[in-house]
C-alpha cells in the first residue's frame, strides 16, 4: 500500500525540526487557552495566523492544527474541574467528568481525557490517512436532505444525552432549536425576536449560552454548597492512574467514540459538538454501565472526548479538500492557506501531498507531545480544586467575561450571559439539564437552514427526504433509534411501577 | 505591473490639501484596522497583508480587529463611534456601506456623514457558473433553461453581493431563477458540486482551479471588460446586457478626521499596493486596485450606494 | 410518610381517608412540585410568544418555507412538551433545592458591572468591581480579604489577556 510510504513521507516532514518546534508551540498554546473557558480555538489561532504568514506553508498548518486539537485536550479540563466547558464540545464531558471531580477523582478523569483523547486522535488520524479522498466525496453527496436527516439524528440523541426525565431532554432540545432562530434569517433576510437590537441580527452566540447555561448556572448554586466546605473533598495525590478495570472500561468506548467522532468531523459545520454528543447517547444505550452515566462513570468521560477529538483531526478533510470550513477556526486554516496561495481542492491531495502527509503525521507527533505535556500537569490541575473555593469563584466569573467578550469584543454579550446564566440557575432548580438545549441550540439554524433549501430544491416536495438513499437510511435508523427509546423507557416504566407494587 | 497605481500616487501628492504629508507613520499608538468578517477570509486577510506592511514600510504599527456581525453594521457602527484621530480605521465593503443603507429601515450610523472614506484598495469580479451537465455555454442558453425548467442558483446569502448580482441579471435578462442562500460561497459551491444547485455566482479568481478543471462552465463576468487572467469568459455587456457589479474594498476611519493624516494614510496606502508582492497576491485574490483620492473614493461610495438601491430594492433582502 | 397517632384516626376509614388527603397534598403543595410546574409553564409561555411571533412573521408555503415555519412547528412542540411537563412535574415529589437568591443576585450584579464599567472606564476597574461584587455572598472572606482579591486578578487578568494574549482590550478607558 502506499499509503504507508505516503505516511512515512509525511513522518519525515513532520520530523523536521522546525516543524517539530512549530508543532509543540502549536499544541501548547492550545491546550492552555483550552482551559481557558470559552476563549476556544480562535483566539490563538488568529493570534499566530500573521506569525504563519512568514513560515512554510506545511509548517504553518502543522502550528495552526496543533493549536486547534491542543485546544480539545484543554477543553476537557475546565468542564471536568469546574463544570464550565472550556470550549463548547466538551460540555458533554461535563456530564460525568464534573461528578467525578466531586468524588474526588478528578485525577482518574483528567487522565481518562487525555487517554480518550490521544485514542480519538489516533484513530482520527487513521480514517484521514486512509479516507480521505473517500470521506471528501461522501461529503459531495451529502446535499440539504442528507444533511437534514444526520442533524434529525444527531437531535434525537442528543435528547438521550439528559438524565433526567426524557420528556424534559427532548423539551430542552426542541428549546434549543427555537433559540436558535433568533436573528436574522438567512433565508429571506427578516429579524425574528431580535426586539430591534442589533447585536441580536446574528443571534445568541453559542459561547454566551454554554458560558451562561453551564458556567455561570453552576456558579450560582455551587457558592452556597462550597460555602458549607463541600468542594474540598480529600484527593489523593497518588490515584491519577485509572485501575486495570477502570482500562478495561474504557478500551471499548475510546473505539466506538473515535468513530463516530470521525465521521461527523467529516461532515462540515456538525463537527465535535455532534460528535460527541451522539458518542455519548449511543454509548449510553450500549454500556453495560449506563446506570451510572451523569454520575461520575468513567466511560462518560472517555466517550466524547475519543470522539471530539477524532472529529478535530477529521474536520481537516473537507477544510482541504473541499475547501469548505466547518467551523471559524478552519476558515483560518483556509486562510492560513490562501496566503501561501494554496487554494484548498481536490487537487491538495496530489498537489501538495507534502503538505497533507505532513499534516498527518503531524497528528501523531502532536497527540504523542500533548499527551507528554498533559499528564504530568494532572497533579497541578487537581491542586487547582484545594484552593479555597471562595477565591476561586470570583476569578471564575472573570475569566468567564473575558472568555464572552473576546468573541465578539462585545459588552452586549456579557449581558446577554448574564440572562442565560439566571435562566441556567432556574433550570437547575426545576431540574432541567443544560446539555440537550446546547446541541439543539447547535443544531437548530443548521437543521432550519438545510430544511428550508431541500424543500425549496425539491420544489415544495417533502418525500425528498426519503427518496434520496442516504437521507432515506439515515431517516430509517433515526426513526428506529426513536422507537426504541420510547419502548425501553415505557419498559421501564413498567417495571418500575411492577416493582413498586410489589413492594406494597 | 501597475505603473498607472504609481502616476496616481505621484498625482495624489502634487494634488495634497497639505505640504507636509507624505506616506509615512501618523500614529504613535498601534492602529485597529477593523474589519468586518471573522479572521480568515479574504477581507481578513487583506487588512492582514495591509498591517504587515504599514509596519515595514513605515513603521507604523497596526492591529487587525475582527468585529463580524450583522453584515457589517457592527463593525461600522463601532468604529463611526471612535474617535477620529487615525487610531482606528474600517476596512470596509459593499455590505455596511453600499448594501446596509438600503437593507435596513434604520441604521446607527450614515455611510457617508459618518466616516472619512480614505483610500481605496480595489475590488474583486464576480461571475455567473453553471453546471456542464446542463450543455449551455452562453447567456442565451441561460435564458432558455430559465424559461423551461427553472434554473436554482446558490448565493453566498441574503443582501451579499452576489444575490444582488442574481437579482441583476435576473432584471437584465428578464427572467425568473430560483435563489437558493447560503453562508458564504464554500457551502454553495460543495451544494453545486453535489449536483442539487443549476448555478451560482462567485468571485472569478477563487474557482480558478474549478474552471481550469472543467467542473465549471463561466458564462460570464460582471466587470466592465474582461478580466486579463480569463481572457476567454465574455462580460454580460458584450452579450448585450448591461450587468456590471464590483466587490470594492477600501479604508475608511470616523468622520472629521484631520485632512493632513488622512493625506498620510492615503499615500501611505497607495504605496503599499504599488509592490509588486502586494500587487501579485491581490491578483491572486482577484482584486484589482485602482487608485482613487480620498475625494474620489468618497464620491464613489455615496454613488454606489444610490446606483444600487433598485437593484437591493428589487431583491427584496429584508424579507418584507 | 408516617402520620402521628391521633385519636381520631383510631378507626381505619378515617385513617385511610386522611392517609389520602396528606397523599393530595404532597401533590399539590410542596415547594418543589411548585417550582416545577413554573418551569414547564415558563416554556409554554416562550413556546406561545414564538408561535405567536413565528405567525406574525409568516409561515409561508411547503415550497418556500417562510420566516416564521420554523419558530412555529419547534413553538407547538414545545407547548405539547411543556404541558406534558407540568403534569408530570406536579407529580414530582423528591425534595427540592433551596434556592439561594442572594447568590443569584451578586452574580447577575457582578457581571452587570463588568458589562458597564469594562465598556465606560475600561479592563481593570471592570474586573475589580466584579471580583468584589461577585464574592460579597461568601461570609467567609472579610472585605479587605475581597479586595485584595480583587486587585490580584485584576493584575493577572492584565497580564493575561492583555500583555501575553494580545487580545484588544483597553486597561483603563477615558480617564
Amino acid at each position: 500500500m502506499d499509503i504507508f510510504a505516503s505516511f512515512g513521507h509525511g513522518l519525515l516532514v513532520a520530523m523536521q525540526p522546525e516543524n517539530l518546534l512549530y508543532c509543540f508551540i502549536g499544541v501548547f498554546l492550545g491546550t492552555f487557552i483550552g482551559v481557558l473557558p470559552g476563549i476556544g480555538s480562535m483566539a490563538p489561532i488568529s493570534m499566530i495566523l500573521p506569525l504563519s504568514f512568514y513560515l512554510e506553508p506545511t509548517s504553518a498548518l502543522v502550528m495552526i492544527a496543533g493549536v486547534y486539537y491542543g485546544a480539545e485536550y484543554g477543553g476537557s479540563i475546565a468542564s471536568i474541574l469546574m463544570n464550565i466547558p472550556g470550549t463548547p464540545s466538551s460540555s458533554i464531558t461535563c456530564i460525568d467528568g464534573y461528578p467525578m471531580a466531586r468524588e474526588g477523582r478528578a485525577g482518574i478523569a483528567l487522565f481518562t481525557s487525555a487517554i480518550a483523547s490521544f485514542g480519538g486522535g489516533m484513530i482520527g488520524m487513521v480514517v484521514m490517512a486512509v479516507l480521505a479522498p473517500a470521506l471528501a466525496s461522501l461529503a459531495l453527496n451529502f446535499g440539504p436532505a442528507e444533511y437534514f436527516a444526520v442533524i434529525l439524528l444527531g437531535l434525537v440523541a442528543a435528547s438521550a444525552v439528559s438524565n433526567g426525565s426524557p420528556v424534559k431532554g427532548v423539551a430542552m432540545v426542541v428549546a434549543g432549536l427555537m433559540l436558535g432562530t433568533v436573528g436574522v434569517d438567512i433565508t429571506t433576510g427578516a429579524e425574528r425576536f431580535t426586539m430591534g437590537i442589533p447585536e441580536l441580527r446574528d443571534g445568541v452566540n453559542l459561547v454566551v449560552v454554554a458560558m451562561g447555561l453551564f458556567g455561570v448556572g453552576e456558579l450560582i448554586v455551587s457558592i452556597k454548597a462550597n460555602a458549607s466546605g463541600a468542594h474540598q473533598t480529600d484527593i489523593d495525590y497518588k490515584q491519577f492512574y485509572p485501575s486495570r478495570a477502570e482500562w478495561k472500561s474504557i478500551f471499548n468506548p475510546i473505539l466506538r467514540g473515535g468513530a463516530i467522532g470521525s465521521f461527523f468531523g467529516a461532515l462540515p459545520g456538525t463537527g465535535q459538538t455532534v460528535a460527541s454528543a451522539v458518542a455519548y447517547a449511543v454509548e449510553k444505550k450500549l454500556s453495560r454501565n449506563r446506570g451510572n452515566f451523569g454520575k461520575g462513570a468513567i466511560e462518560g468521560v472517555a466517550v466524547p472526548e475519543s470522539a471530539n477529538n477524532s472529529a478535530t483531526q477529521t474536520a481537516f478533510i473537507p477544510t482541504l479538500t473541499l475547501g469548505v470550513p466547518g467551523s471559524a477556526s478552519m476558515a483560518l486554516v483556509i486562510g492560513a492557506l490562501m496566503i501561501h496561495g494554496i487554494t484548498p481542492g481536490p487537487r491538495l491531495l496530489v498537489e501538495h501531498a507534502d503538505l497533507f502527509w505532513g499534516l498527518v503525521a503531524s497528528f501523531l507527533i502532536g497527540n504523542v507531545m500533548l499527551l507528554v505535556l498533559n499528564i504530568p500537569m494532572i497533579g497541578l490541575w487537581v491542586r487547582l480544586l484545594q484552593i479555597p473555593y471562595k477565591y476561586m469563584y470570583p476569578t471564575i466569573i472573570v475569566l468567564i467575561c473575558m472568555g464572552v467578550y473576546s468573541v465578539n469584543n462585545n459588552v452586549f454579550d456579557i449581558w446577554l450571559t448574564l440572562a442565560f446564566g439566571w435562566a441556567g440557575y432556574l433550570m437547575r432548580l426545576f431540574r432541567f439539564e443544560p446539555a440537550p438545549l446546547l446541541i439543539g441550540f447547535v443544531l437548530g439554524p443548521m437543521m432550519e437552514e438545510q430544511l428550508r433549501r431541500a424543500m425549496l430544491l425539491s420544489r415544495g416536495d417533502p418525500t425528498v427526504f426519503l427518496t434520496r438513499p442516504i437521507s432515506g437510511v439515515l431517516i430509517v435508523i433515526t426513526i428506529g433509534l426513536l422507537a426504541y427509546s420510547c419502548v425501553s423507557a415505557l419498559r421501564a416504566r413498567r417495571h418500575q411501577r411492577g416493582a413498586l407494587r410489589s413492594a406494597e | 505591473m501597475k505603473p498607472h497605481a504609481l502616476l496616481a500616487l505621484a498625482a495624489s501628492a502634487l494634488f495634497a490639501t497639505s505640504a507636509v504629508a507624505e506616506p509615512g507613520k501618523w500614529s504613535d499608538t498601534p492602529v485597529r484596522i477593523v474589519v468586518t468578517f471573522p479572521p480568515g477570509g479574504t477581507s481578513d486577510l487583506v487588512a492582514r497583508i495591509l498591517a504587515q506592511y504599514l509596519d515595514s514600510e513605515f513603521g507604523q504599527k497596526a492591529v487587525v480587529d475582527n468585529r463580524p456581525g450583522a453584515g457589517g453594521t457592527v463593525a461600522a457602527d463601532y468604529v463611526a463611534q471612535q474617535p477620529a484621530d487615525g487610531t482606528t480605521l474600517i476596512l470596509g465593503n459593499n455590505a455596511p456601506f453600499t448594501i446596509a443603507p438600503t437593507q435596513f429601515e434604520s441604521l446607527p450610523y450614515d455611510p457617508v456623514a459618518s466616516f472619512t472614506h480614505i483610500a481605496n484598495l480595489g475590488a474583486s469580479t464576480p461571475g455567473l457558473f453553471v453546471q456542464p451537465s446542463l450543455g449551455i455555454t452562453d447567456l442565451d442558453g441561460f435564458i432558455a433553461l430559465a424559461k423551461g425548467d427553472g434554473v436554482t442558483y446558490g448565493s453566498s446569502g441574503v443582501g451579499s453581493i452576489t444575490h444582488i448580482l442574481g437579482q441583476a441579471v435576473d432584471t437584465a435578462l428578464q427572467i425568473e431563477t430560483i435563489h437558493v442562500p447560503y453562508q458564504g460561497s464554500a457551502p454553495a459551491i460543495q451544494d453545486f458540486r453535489a449536483g442539487v444547485l443549476d448555478a451560482f455566482y462567485d468571485s472569478m479568481a477563487q474557482n480558478s482551479a474549478m474552471i481550469e478543471d472543467g467542473e465549471v462552465v463561466p458564462l460570464a463576468v460582471a466587470a466592465p471588460e474582461r478580466s486579463k487572467r480569463f481572457p476567454e469568459i465574455p462580460t454580460f455587456r458584450e452579450q448585450g446586457y448591461d450587468v456590471v457589479i464590483e466587490n470594492w474594498t477600501g479604508l475608511s476611519g470616523p468622520a472629521g478626521m484631520d485632512p493632513a493624516m488622512v493625506q498620510t494614510i492615503h499615500d501611505s496606502v497607495e504605496q503599499i499596493m504599488a509592490i509588486p508582492a502586494v500587487i501579485e497576491q491581490m491578483d491572486q485574490w482577484g482584486i484589482a486596485h485602482t487608485a482613487m483620492t480620498t475625494e474620489d473614493f468618497s464620491s464613489f461610495v455615496a454613488n454606489t450606494i444610490t446606483v444600487w438601491r433598485p437593484l437591493i430594492e428589487a431583491a427584496n433582502v429584508n424579507g418584507g | 410518610m408516617m402520620l402521628p397517632e391521633h385519636p381520631f384516626t383510631k378507626g381505619n376509614a378515617m385513617r385511610e381517608f386522611l392517609l389520602r388527603l396528606r397523599r393530595s397534598e404532597d401533590a399539590a403543595s410542596p415547594p418543589h412540585a411548585w417550582l416545577g410546574a413554573l418551569g414547564g409553564a415558563g416554556l409554554l409561555v416562550l413556546s406561545v410568544v414564538f408561535i405567536i411571533g413565528g405567525i406574525k412573521l409568516g409561515v409561508g408555503v411547503p415550497r418556500r418555507l417562510g420566516t416564521g415555519a420554523f419558530p412555529v412547528i419547534t413553538g407547538i412542540a414545545l407547548a405539547l412538551l411543556s404541558v406534558a411537563i407540568i403534569l408530570s412535574d406536579l407529580r414530582d415529589t423528591r425534595d427540592a433545592e433551596t434556592p439561594d437568591w442572594i447568590s443569584f443576585a451578586a452574580i447577575g450584579a457582578s457581571l452587570a458591572i463588568f458589562a458597564v464599567v469594562s465598556d465606560h472606564l475600561g479592563l481593570m476597574p471592570a474586573v475589580f468591581l466584579a471580583v468584589v461584587v461577585a464574592s460579597l455572598p461568601d461570609p467567609s472572606l472579610r472585605l479587605s480579604g475581597k479586595l485584595i482579591l480583587g486587585a490580584i486578578i485584576s493584575l493577572g487578568c492584565w497580564g493575561l489577556f492583555i500583555g501575553l494574549l494580545d487580545l484588544p482590550f483597553q486597561a483603563f478607558k477615558g480617564v
